[in-house]
């Protein structure tokens, strides 16, 4: 059976990759946004080098954030089209396969865009960390699985209700605020290289296994909800 | 059953109500820095613990309606949730006020502060949800969405101890606290408390009336309106106080709140009516 599901999981998550390797309409959206926001922010405020790093752990996750609540909702539109949802729902496969492929799915897109990101904010704002940079590292996994497991729960909730897009943030944000603010402190923290991360990443690892594990249980739940 | 019990109930309430405002006013003694301004204290605590209980009669009843599918759960769910965000309403509104007098500011974004704004998002994004889902899904959705918001609260609390507090640390219990003072703000506690189940009551009978729209039902509920009437009894005990612009904000600020809810109610008491007659008629 667990074997049923890793390989369900891998079909769902190739899958999905391919769909976007095909059409590339969300990444591309995603990263046009990414790359506004910051360019908006850059003229809005103007940084030097250190207010930049006081500020920027807040800039790169609400980028981050908005942008990923693009593709969330792309992500379970694209299973509307053609009944796809329904015919999983009716079949015998295990909710679980199809929550962990999407959130596999979502969390590469993501984990990509960041790479692709993390150069402009460099150039854009002067930026040099003065704490360890593997840290970053560290935080941007936990940090987008936060986002992506959560976001991908709330975004089959919000595709079930009547406004759609519209509810995924007003969902997602709320719950996901202790999340941004770990993210941005323990960000905040290495760019400036002030403090250690440490606390604020254990915590964080604290909350991805919370909602992990709620995702899991309620899936099937909000799947089948009639 | 209910029927018989409410007007007691309402009776109860309006008294414990009326008793508690009148020692928060008058007979508790006067802070010694803050003035009676401090009073605020004796409505925004009582509040405060009355919408979270309620939030947490919200998560146990979503809890028992994802496993036993119970329509009478779900209206418990709506009716808490419903209820808790506008006692943390008046909160919000109170803390502010008395805030810009203590400390000059209205707003600092520390731990229980934002603790508490980010439940009232969390229950009103629960509202919204109920509202913008199809009739069958609602239910179950925003059952899920519950338990959420119960997991989210300690987090976010945790999460927040990384700023410094100002607000005021917990006096319940400790030797800080006058007893005089302590006595009136369990009075009150225990009156808000009955005053936010006895309309969550209310308006669970509505909203049940709302799942089934029986005659009968509606007739029960109409009894809730009367809860209006203690209201205006709050507003005799306000004379022999300093007058304090600040004080007399906070105190009119929560029972606008209230009363603004419970006209809410009303008016949607008044549609249920105007629908079973439509439908009589039909």
């Amino acid at each position: 059976m667990s074997l049923g599901v890793a390989r369900l999981t891998s079909v769902n998550v190739r899958k999905d990759l391919r769909l976007e390797w095909r059409s590339r309409d969300v990444f591309n959206s995603m990263l046009f946004f990414a790359l506004l926001v910051v360019v908006v922010f850059s003229f809005a405020f103007d940084p030097s080098a250190e207010e930049s790093r006081r500020m920027l752990g807040g800039l790169i996750w609400i980028a981050f954030l908005f942008s990923t609540t693009m593709a969330l909702n792309q992500s379970w539109a694209r299973e509307l089209r053609n009944g796809v949802l329904d015919a999983y729902r009716v079949s015998p496969a295990p909710p679980e396969a199809l929550f962990l492929g999407k959130c596999l799915g979502n969390f590469l897109f993501v984990l990509l865009l960041e790479c692709l990101m993390a150069p402009l904010f460099i150039i854009f704002y002067n930026l040099r960390p003065l704490g360890p940079v593997w840290q970053l590292v560290v935080i941007s996994l936990l940090g987008t699985w936060a986002l992506v497991v959560n976001g991908t729960f709330f975004a089959v909730m919000s595709i079930r209700t009547r406004s759609r897009e519209l509810m995924l943030p007003l969902l997602l944000l709320p719950v996901s605020i202790p999340a941004v603010l770990m993210m941005v402190t323990a960000t905040t923290a290495v760019l400036t290289g002030e403090s250690s991360p440490v606390p604020q990443l254990k915590f964080l690892a604290g909350y991805c296994v919370v909602f992990t594990t709620t995702c899991f249980l309620l899936f099937d739940t909000v799947l089948n909800a009639e | 059953m209910k029927s018989k019990l409410f007007t007691p109930a309402l009776v109860v309430v309006a008294c414990l109500l009326g008793y508690g405002t009148y020692l928060g006013l008058k007979v508790a003694p006067t802070e010694a820095t803050m003035g009676d301004v401090q009073r605020i204290f004796y409505c925004h605590v009582p509040s405060a613990s009355t919408g979270f209980t309620l939030f947490f009669l919200n998560f146990i009843a979503s809890v028992v309606y994802l496993w036993k599918k119970s329509p009478k759960a779900d209206a418990w769910a709506v009716t808490t949730a419903e209820v808790g965000v506008v006692f943390c309403s008046v909160v919000l509104v109170t803390g502010p006020i008395w805030a810009r007098y203590a400390w000059g500011t209205w707003w600092v974004w520390d731990m229980r502060l934002t603790t508490t704004l980010i439940l009232w998002l969390l229950y009103v994004s629960y509202l919204v949800l109920r509202r913008s889902s199809e009739a069958g899904s609602s239910s179950v959705l925003a059952a899920a969405l519950a338990v959420f918001a119960f997991l989210d609260v300690p987090i976010v609390y945790m999460a927040n101890r990384w700023f410094r507090t100002n607000h005021p640390q917990p006096m319940i219990g400790t030797p800080n606290l006058d007893p005089r003072m302590a006595h009136v703000l369990y009075v009150n506690m225990i009156a808000f408390l009955f005053f936010g189940l006895l309309i969550a009551w209310f308006r669970y009978d509505l909203e049940r009336v709302s799942q089934k729209l029986a005659a009968l039902h509606i007739r029960r509920a109409a009894g809730g309106g009367a809860s209006l009437a203690v209201l205006p009894a709050m507003f005799l005990e306000a004379g022999h106080v300093n007058p304090n612009f600040y004080l007399y904000g906070a105190y009119f600020a929560a029972w606008g709140i209230y009363i603004g809810y419970l006209l809410f109610l009303m008016s949607k008491l008044r549609k249920l009516h105007q629908e079973e007659r439509e439908m009589r008629v039909s």
